[in-house]
C-alpha cells in the first residue's frame, strides 16, 4: 500500500475514534433529543458523567446548595442519602474519635461550601496549625519539582498547545481559533440563509476553504503563514500529520489530543459528524465536509497563529516542556494569574513582576505568593472543618487530631466529594421510586363489559398522560399509549414539496414512501395573497431591498408588528382569514405495481415533452399531438423513430436544431433510460404491499393489547406543536417522528386500518375489527392541548351522528388539562384557575412570539411505564410519565416487549438525559438562554453573534425562575410483567441490558402476579416492595436474583 | 511658561513621566475614600495653577499633553486592575485638559470636576469588589450582573460617565475641544476618546458577564448607597448639560 494512503487512513481512523465521545447533533428543523454522553454510555454512568465533566468542562450533578434546597423541600430520601454514605466510608479507615458518617452527612447537608479541588500547597500541619493558632513550622515553599510537576500535568498532558500558551502568556488563541473555524463553519454548511454563499462548496469543505485561503489577501497576520501551510499539502490528513508532528505532540497521544480539539467546539463537531453520517441528507450530498476537514482547518488556523505570534518560540510541547522546567516559579505564577485562580489581594504584584520580568523579583514574589497561597489555602480547609466541628458537636475531638489523622480526613472528605453527586442523585431518584410505587394499582385487569364509546391511541410522550387522564374522567373512553409513529416508519413527502421527511425515530430507516396528493376537486390557482407573499419573501433575499422599499414595506411590517406583540389573538385571527385555505389532500400509500409505476413515468414524461415544445418552440399545447410526443420520448429513450409527426408538426424548425433538442431532451429533461429506471425505482419505494399494511396495524394493536371489544371509534392521535419565533420549534413536536407531527403517521394506519382487506387477513389472525369500528386520524396540539379530528369526510354517515359527543368529550379533556397545566408556567397576567381562561391562555401562548415558553415540553420526565392501562389509571401522575402499554399475557415469545424495550425505551432514555444535562449544566451540556439566540444557517443555534452550536435544551425549558423546573434524576423503567418474563426480554435486547446494567436507567418490576416490585440495583435484583391495592410498599429487601 | 510653572502644572494635570507622581501616589493608597478624595482634588490643583500663570500653553506643549493622553489611553486597554484603570484614565483626561487653555475656558474648575466625579465613584465601587472579592480585578470573578445587579448597574454607569459617554459632561467637554482644536489635534483627541470607550467596555466585559457560582452569597451594594450613586450621576449630567449650555 502507498505509504502516504496508508498514513492518512490512519489519521482518519484516529479522527473517528477521536470523535466517539462527541454526540451527534441534528439540524434544528428536527431536533432530536439525544444523550450528550451517549459516546460513553458504555462506562458506567458515574464513570461516564465524569469523564464528560473533564471533557466538556461540565458539571455532571446540580450543585450542593440546590441538592439541599431539594432535602428541605422534601424530595430526596435521607434514608437512603445515610445508606449511600455509610456504604462509602464501609471500607474507609477511622479517624480518630471522629464519627465520620456524621461528619459526611452534615457536609452534604447543612454547609454550603465545599472541599473542591484539593488543595495544592497546603499540607495537613499548615491546616493543624490554622485549626490550632500554634504556628507550624515555617513554610518551606513550594520545591521547584512539585512545581514542574503540577504544570506538566495540568498543561501537557493532552491538553491542546494553544490552551497551555493561553494559560501561561494571557493570550486569546484558543478564542481566536474557536471564532476563525467557526466563521469558515457557518460560511460553508450555509443552508439558505446567506444570499451571498462561498464558492466551490462542492469540492468539500476543506479544499473550498483551502481554495480561499491560498487566495486571501494579507490582511491579518497569520495569513501569510496559513498560506504557506496550505500551499505544500493539499490532504487534509497530511495537514493534521504534520502539524501534529510540528507541534511535537507524541503519536500515542494524537487521539486524546484530537478529542480535546473536537471537544472546545463540540456542538459543531457533533453537527459536523452527523451530517457526514447522514447519506441521504442532501446538503451533504451537495457540499460535503467531514471532521477530517474539520480538524486539518483547526490545526492549520492553530498553527498559522501561533507561528506569527509573539509566542511562536513556544508552539510546541518540547518548547514549552523545557519553558517550564527551566523556569518553573515564573511559569508557575504565569498559569496562576492567566487561569484565574491566582489570590485576588496579589495578582497586581504577580502581574508586575511579571512584567518587570527580573529573575529575582519573580523568585521573591514566588516565594511570598506560595506562601500566601497556602496560608489561604489552610484557612479555607480550617474554616471548612471549623464548621463541620461546630455542626457536629465534635469540635475536641477535632482539635486533637495529629497532621496523619487530619490528612486521613482531608483525604476521606475528599472522596466523599467526588462522590457526592452520585450519592444525591441516588437518594432523589429513591423518592422518585417510591413516589411512583405509590400511585400504581397492579390488579388483574377485567376484560369490559360494555364496549367503550371511543378508544384512543395517544403517543407515549408524558405530555399524554394529562389529557388521557381527563379525557377517561369525562366519559366513556378507553385510551392507550403506542409510540408517535405508530409502529409504521414512513418517508412523506407532502403536498407541493420536493423532498422527503423520514416520520419515525431516527434510529429506524424507513423503506417506504407516502406521497400526498390533493383531492381533484381542491386543485385551485394561487390567490393573491400567496402571490404577495411570494414576493415579499423573494424580497427578503435581496441585498437592495432595504436601501429602496424600507419606506414602502417598512409601514405594514410596524403594523405587523404591533399586532404580533400586542394582540397576538387578533392578528392570528386576521392571518388566519388572509391565507388560502388548507386543502383536502389523500395519501397515496398503497403499492403500485409494474403497469401502474409505468403509466406515471410515462405521464410525467409526457407532460415535460409538452412543456419543452411549448417553451424551446413556443408552440401551443393544441399543436402539439400524441404522434409527436410518442416520436421524440422514443427517440429521447435510445428507441429510434422516423419522427414524421415530429417534422410535420415543427415544420419551420432545421433537422439539425430538431436533434439537438432531443439531445436537449435527454440531458438537460432527463427523458432517458437511466433516469427513467431511477424513477421507477423511486416509484417502488411508494406505499406497502397488502402484507406490509397487515403486518403493522396486527403489530400495533398486539403491542398495546388491543385485539378485541373494538369501539365504534378508535382514534390515532398523533401530536405537535405550535408555537411562534421558536428555532426549538420541533424540539416540542414528537420525537417517535423524528421531531415532526404525529399525524401522517396517525393518517397512515388509519387509512391501512379501515381497509376491508386489511381487516380480512387480521381476522385470519385472530383479531376481529368489527365492521362499524372506524379508525380516525387526530392531532393533539400539545400547547393548546387541543385535539383536532382529521379526514372527517371520510367517515361512514352512520358516525355521523356520534361526532358531536366525540368533540364535546374531547373539549372538554381539552379544557381540564389547560387548567391544570397553565398554571405551572407561572404566565404573568394568568392567576385564576379558571378553566376558559386557562384554555384561551395556552392558545394565546402558541401565538405569542415574545414567549419563550409556550409549553413546558417533556420537562419533569422521570417514568416510562409498560403496562396495562389498569396499572396507571387514576394515578395522577403529573404529566411525568412516558405510558406505552403492553399486556404481557398476549406476548408469550416477548418479542412485543422487546420491541418496545429496543426502541421506545431508548428513545426515552435519550429525552431523559438531555433534560438531565441540560438541567445540572445549563450553559455547558444545554443551550443557555433562547433571549440571546441567534438561528445560523438554517440548521442550528449560537449565542450571540458567534459561538460554538447550542447542543441540548435552552435554559427556559428546564428552570423556572432560577431554580430548575425539571428534576435530573435518570430515567425509572417500570414494566408490568412477570419477573422471569420481563427479566429475560431486558437479556435479550443488548442495548437496553447494558444501559441498565451501566445504570443510564433505573429498571423495576412489577409482577402482577405476585404484586411484588423488583429493582435492579448494582447489578443484582432486588425485592423492592409489596404492593397493595392502595400502593403503598413496605420496605426493601435485598433477594439476590443474579 | 516657565519651567518650574510648566513642571508644577504638569504634574497635577499629568504630563508624561511627571504623571507617574499621581500614579503612585493613587497606588500607594490603600482606603477608597483617601483615593476619591485624591482623584477629586488632584486635578483642581492643576487648574488652580495654570488659571493663575494666565497664559496658553505652547503649541509643543499641547502636543505634549495630547500625546501623553493617548500614551495612557493605550495603556488602559491592557490593565486589569481597577485602581490602576482609573488612575490611567485620569491622566489621560486631565492632560486633555491643557487644550482647554489654549484660550480662556469657562468654569475650568467645574471642567475638572466634571471629569473626577465618575472617576471617584469607580474608585468607590472598586473599594467595594476589594472588599468582596479581595481585590478589584477583571477576568478574575465575573457574572456580577447576575450577582450583584444594583453593584453592576452603578458600576456601569460610572464607566460610562467616566468615558465621556452622552449625556455625562466629559462628552461635552470633548465636544469642545474637537471643535476649537485644529484638524491633527482634534483626530488625536477623536482616537484617544474612541480607545476610552474601548477600555470602559473591556473593563466591563471583564466583570460583568459570565457565571459565577459561588456557595457563600455576595452582598449587593444597598439600596441607599445605589441611590446616592443614582443622585449623583445625575446631577452630574444635569450640571453638565446646564453649563455647557444645553439648559437656559
Amino acid at each position: 500500500m502507498n505509504p502516504d494512503l496508508a498514513s492518512r487512513l490512519a489519521i482518519r481512523s484516529m479522527i473517528y475514534l477521536a470523535a466517539e465521545p462527541i454526540p451527534f447533533l441534528w439540524p434544528m428543523r428536527t431536533f432530536i433529543y439525544n444523550n450528550p454522553l451517549h459516546g460513553l454510555e458504555g462506562l458506567p454512568f458515574a464513570e461516564a458523567v465524569t469523564r464528560g465533566s473533564n471533557l466538556f468542562h461540565a458539571r455532571g450533578y446540580l450543585s450542593r446548595g440546590t441538592y439541599q434546597n431539594y432535602l428541605a423541600a422534601g424530595e430526596i430520601d435521607t434514608d437512603t442519602l445515610k445508606s449511600q454514605v455509610h456504604e462509602l466510608l464501609g471500607e474507609r479507615d477511622p479517624v480518630g474519635a471522629l464519627d465520620l458518617e456524621c461528619w459526611t452527612f452534615t457536609m452534604f447537608t447543612q454547609c454550603k461550601p465545599t472541599l473542591g479541588l484539593a488543595p495544592t500547597l497546603a499540607t495537613p500541619s499548615d491546616v493543624r496549625a490554622s485549626l490550632t493558632g500554634i504556628e507550624a513550622e515555617p513554610a518551606t515553599g513550594f520545591a521547584a519539582a512539585s512545581t514542574t510537576a503540577l504544570l506538566t500535568r495540568e498543561l501537557l498532558e493532552d491538553c491542546p498547545i494553544q490552551e497551555a500558551i493561553d494559560a501561561l502568556f494571557g493570550t486569546e488563541f484558543s478564542q481566536e481559533v474557536d471564532t476563525l473555524v467557526i466563521k469558515n463553519c457557518l460560511q460553508f454548511f450555509d443552508e439558505g440563509q446567506a444570499t451571498w454563499t462561498v464558492p466551490g462548496r462542492e469540492a468539500g469543505l476543506f479544499r473550498a476553504w483551502r481554495e480561499l485561503s491560498l487566495h486571501s489577501l494579507p490582511v491579518e497576520r497569520h495569513t501569510r503563514e496559513l498560506r504557506g501551510i496550505l500551499s505544500a499539502m493539499e490532504h487534509p490528513e497530511d495537514v493534521i500529520a504534520t502539524v501534529l508532528t510540528q507541534m511535537e505532540v507524541p503519536e500515542e497521544h494524537w487521539i486524546g489530543y484530537l478529542t480535546r480539539e473536537l471537544a472546545r467546539t463540540h456542538g459543531w463537531s457533533g453537527f459536523i459528524r452527523w451530517r457526514s453520517t447522514a447519506k441521504r441528507y442532501h446538503w451533504h450530498k451537495v457540499f460535503p465536509g467531514d471532521l477530517v476537514d474539520l480538524m486539518a482547518l483547526r490545526l492549520a488556523l492553530t498553527q498559522a497563529l501561533l507561528q506569527s505570534s509573539k509566542q511562536s518560540a513556544y508552539a510546541s510541547r518540547t518548547a514549552l516542556a523545557t519553558a517550564i522546567e527551566q523556569r518553573p516559579a515564573e511559569m508557575y505564577l504565569r498559569s496562576e494569574l492567566y487561569r484565574g485562580t491566582i489570590l485576588p489581594q496579589l495578582a497586581v504584584t504577580v502581574e508586575q513582576a511579571l512584567l518587570r520580568n527580573k529573575p529575582a523579583d519573580v523568585a521573591s514574589v514566588f516565594a511570598t505568593y506560595t506562601r500566601a497561597k497556602r496560608d489561604s489555602e489552610a484557612r479555607d480547609v480550617a474554616d471548612l472543618l471549623s464548621e463541620l466541628a461546630q455542626r457536629t458537636g465534635q469540635h475536641s475531638e477535632l482539635s486533637v487530631l495529629g497532621g496523619d489523622e487530619l490528612d486521613s480526613l482531608l483525604k476521606t472528605l475528599a472522596v466523599c466529594e467526588q462522590h457526592e453527586g452520585m450519592i444525591w442523585l441516588r437518594a432523589m431518584e429513591a423518592k422518585t421510586i417510591q413516589r411512583v410505587l405509590n400511585e400504581l394499582s397492579p390488579v388483574s385487569a377485567v376484560s369490559r363489559v360494555t364496549r367503550p364509546f371511543a378508544q384512543a391511541l395517544f403517543c407515549i410522550d408524558t405530555r399524554s398522560e394529562r389529557i388521557r387522564r381527563h379525557l377517561e374522567s369525562v366519559g366513556d373512553y378507553q385510551t392507550f399509549g403506542i409510540a408517535g409513529f405508530f409502529g409504521v416508519p414512513v418517508s412523506f413527502m407532502g403536498l407541493g414539496k420536493g423532498t422527503e421527511t423520514d416520520i419515525c425515530p431516527v434510529i429506524v430507516t424507513p423503506h417506504n414512501l407516502v406521497l400526498e396528493i390533493a383531492e381533484p376537486a381542491e386543485l385551485e390557482d394561487d390567490t393573491v395573497l400567496s402571490v404577495l407573499g411570494n414576493s415579499v419573501h423573494q424580497l427578503k433575499e435581496s441585498v437592495v431591498t432595504p436601501f429602496v422599499t424600507v419606506e414602502a414595506v417598512g409601514l405594514l411590517y410596524g403594523l405587523e408588528m404591533i399586532g404580533r406583540t400586542f394582540a397576538p389573538a387578533l392578528h392570528d385571527r386576521w392571518q388566519r382569514r388572509l391565507q388560502a385555505r388548507r386543502r383536502r389532500t389523500h395519501l397515496l400509500l398503497d403499492k403500485l405495481d409494474r403497469v401502474q409505476a409505468d403509466s406515471i413515468v410515462r405521464a410525467v414524461q409526457r407532460g415535460v415533452i409538452v412543456r419543452a415544445i411549448q417553451q424551446e418552440f413556443g408552440l401551443d399545447p393544441e399543436s402539439v399531438t400524441d404522434a409527436m410526443i410518442r416520436e421524440l420520448r422514443e427517440s429521447a429513450l435510445g428507441h429510434g423513430s422516423d419522427l414524421v409527426a415530429c417534422r410535420a408538426g415543427l415544420s419551420t424548425v432545421e433537422e439539425q436544431d430538431l436533434h439537438a433538442f432531443i439531445g436537449r431532451l435527454q440531458t438537460d429533461y432527463e427523458i432517458n433510460t437511466s433516469f427513467a429506471r431511477l424513477q421507477l425505482e423511486r416509484l417502488g419505494r411508494i406505499g406497502f404491499t397488502l402484507d406490509e399494511q397487515v403486518n403493522y396495524v396486527g403489530q400495533a394493536l398486539r403491542s398495546i393489547g388491543l385485539t378485541e371489544n373494538f369501539s365504534r371509534f378508535v382514534l390515532l392521535t398523533g401530536h405537535g406543536s405550535s408555537s411562534a419565533n421558536n428555532p426549538y420549534e420541533s424540539a416540542l413536536d414528537c420525537g417517535a417522528c423524528g421531531g415532526n407531527h404525529g399525524l401522517v403517521s396517525a393518517r397512515v394506519l388509519a387509512q391501512m386500518a379501515n381497509k376491508p382487506q386489511v381487516r380480512r387477513r387480521l381476522a385470519e389472525q385472530g383479531i376481529e375489527v368489527p365492521d362499524d369500528t372506524w379508525f380516525m386520524p387526530a392531532l393533539h396540539n400539545t400547547t393548546t392541548d387541543e385535539i383536532e379530528l382529521i379526514d372527517l369526510e371520510l367517515i361512514p354517515p352512520t358516525h355521523a351522528v356520534y361526532i358531536d359527543r366525540l368533540r364535546q368529550g374531547l373539549t372538554a379533556s381539552s379544557r381540564l388539562c389547560s387548567q391544570e397545566r397553565i398554571p405551572t408556567l407561572g404566565l404573568d397576567f394568568y392567576r385564576s384557575g379558571d378553566r376558559a381562561k386557562a384554555h384561551s391562555r395556552a392558545r394565546r401562548n402558541a401565538m405569542d412570539w415574545s414567549q419563550v415558553r409556550p409549553e413546558w415540553g417533556l420537562a419533569r420526565n422521570a417514568y416510562f411505564i409498560i403496562g396495562t392501562r389498569d396499572l396507571t389509571k387514576g394515578a395522577d401522575l403529573e404529566g411525568r410519565a412516558f405510558l406505552h402499554s403492553y399486556d404481557h399475557r398476549i406476548d408469550p415469545h416477548r418479542r412485543l416487549l422487546e420491541n418496545i424495550l429496543a426502541g421506545p425505551l431508548v428513545v426515552g432514555q435519550w429525552i431523559n438525559m438531555e433534560y438531565y444535562f441540560s438541567t445540572v449544566d445549563n450553559d455547558r451540556y444545554g443551550s443557555g438562554s433562547k433571549v440571546n439566540h441567534n438561528v445560523a444557517g438554517r440548521f442550528g443555534v449560537m449565542t450571540g453573534n458567534i459561538s460554538d452550536l447550542r447542543s441540548g435544551l435552552p435554559l427556559q425549558t428546564v428552570v423556572k425562575d432560577g431554580v430548575p423546573y425539571h428534576e435530573p434524576t435518570r430515567l425509572i423503567a417500570v414494566i408490568e410483567a412477570p419477573l422471569e418474563h420481563a427479566r429475560q426480554a431486558v437479556d435479550a435486547v443488548k442495548a437496553v441490558k447494558q444501559l441498565v446494567t451501566n445504570g443510564w436507567i433505573r429498571l423495576l418490576i412489577v409482577d402482577p402476579t405476585t404484586q411484588v416490585a423488583y429493582l435492579f440495583e448494582d447489578g443484582t435484583w432486588c425485592r423492592h416492595s409489596q404492593l397493595a391495592i392502595a400502593g403503598r410498599s413496605s420496605q426493601e429487601e435485598v433477594v439476590s436474583h443474579g | 511658561m516657565s519651567f518650574s510653572s510648566l513642571l508644577l502644572t504638569a504634574c497635577f494635570l499629568p504630563l508624561f513621566p511627571v504623571s507617574l507622581v499621581f500614579n503612585q501616589l493613587l497606588g500607594r493608597l490603600t482606603h477608597a475614600a483617601l483615593r476619591a478624595a485624591l482623584v477629586l482634588l488632584w486635578p483642581q490643583a492643576g487648574v488652580l495653577v495654570i488659571t493663575r500663570l494666565d497664559q496658553a500653553p505652547p503649541t509643543w506643549v499641547l502636543w505634549w499633553a495630547i500625546l501623553t493622553s493617548l500614551l495612557y489611553a493605550l495603556r488602559l486597554l491592557a490593565m486589569r486592575d481597577v485602581h490602576l484603570w482609573v488612575g490611567f484614565l485620569a491622566t489621560s483626561q486631565w492632560s486633555m485638559l491643557w487644550l482647554l487653555f489654549q484660550d480662556t475656558p469657562p468654569h475650568p474648575s467645574w471642567i475638572a470636576l466634571g471629569s473626577s466625579v465618575p472617576l471617584a465613584l469607580t474608585v468607590l465601587l472598586a473599594g467595594g469588589l476589594e472588599r468582596r472579592f479581595g481585590a478589584a480585578y477583571t477576568h478574575l470573578y465575573g457574572g456580577l450582573a447576575a450577582l450583584m445587579p444594583r453593584f453592576a448597574l452603578m458600576l456601569t454607569l460610572s464607566v460610562l460617565a467616566a468615558t465621556a459617554t452622552p449625556v455625562f459632561p466629559q462628552f461635552f467637554v470633548l465636544l469642545l475641544l474637537l471643535l476649537d482644536s485644529p484638524l491633527e489635534l482634534s483626530l488625536l483627541i477623536l482616537a484617544t476618546a474612541l480607545v476610552w470607550s474601548w477600555a470602559g467596555l473591556r473593563l466591563l466585559q471583564g466583570l460583568l458577564v459570565g457565571t459565577e457560582d459561588r456557595a457563600r452569597p455576595i452582598s449587593d451594594l444597598r439600596r441607599m448607597f445605589a441611590g446616592a450613586y443614582a443622585l449623583t450621576l445625575i446631577a452630574l449630567a444635569v450640571g453638565g448639560i446646564y453649563l455647557s449650555g444645553g439648559i437656559q
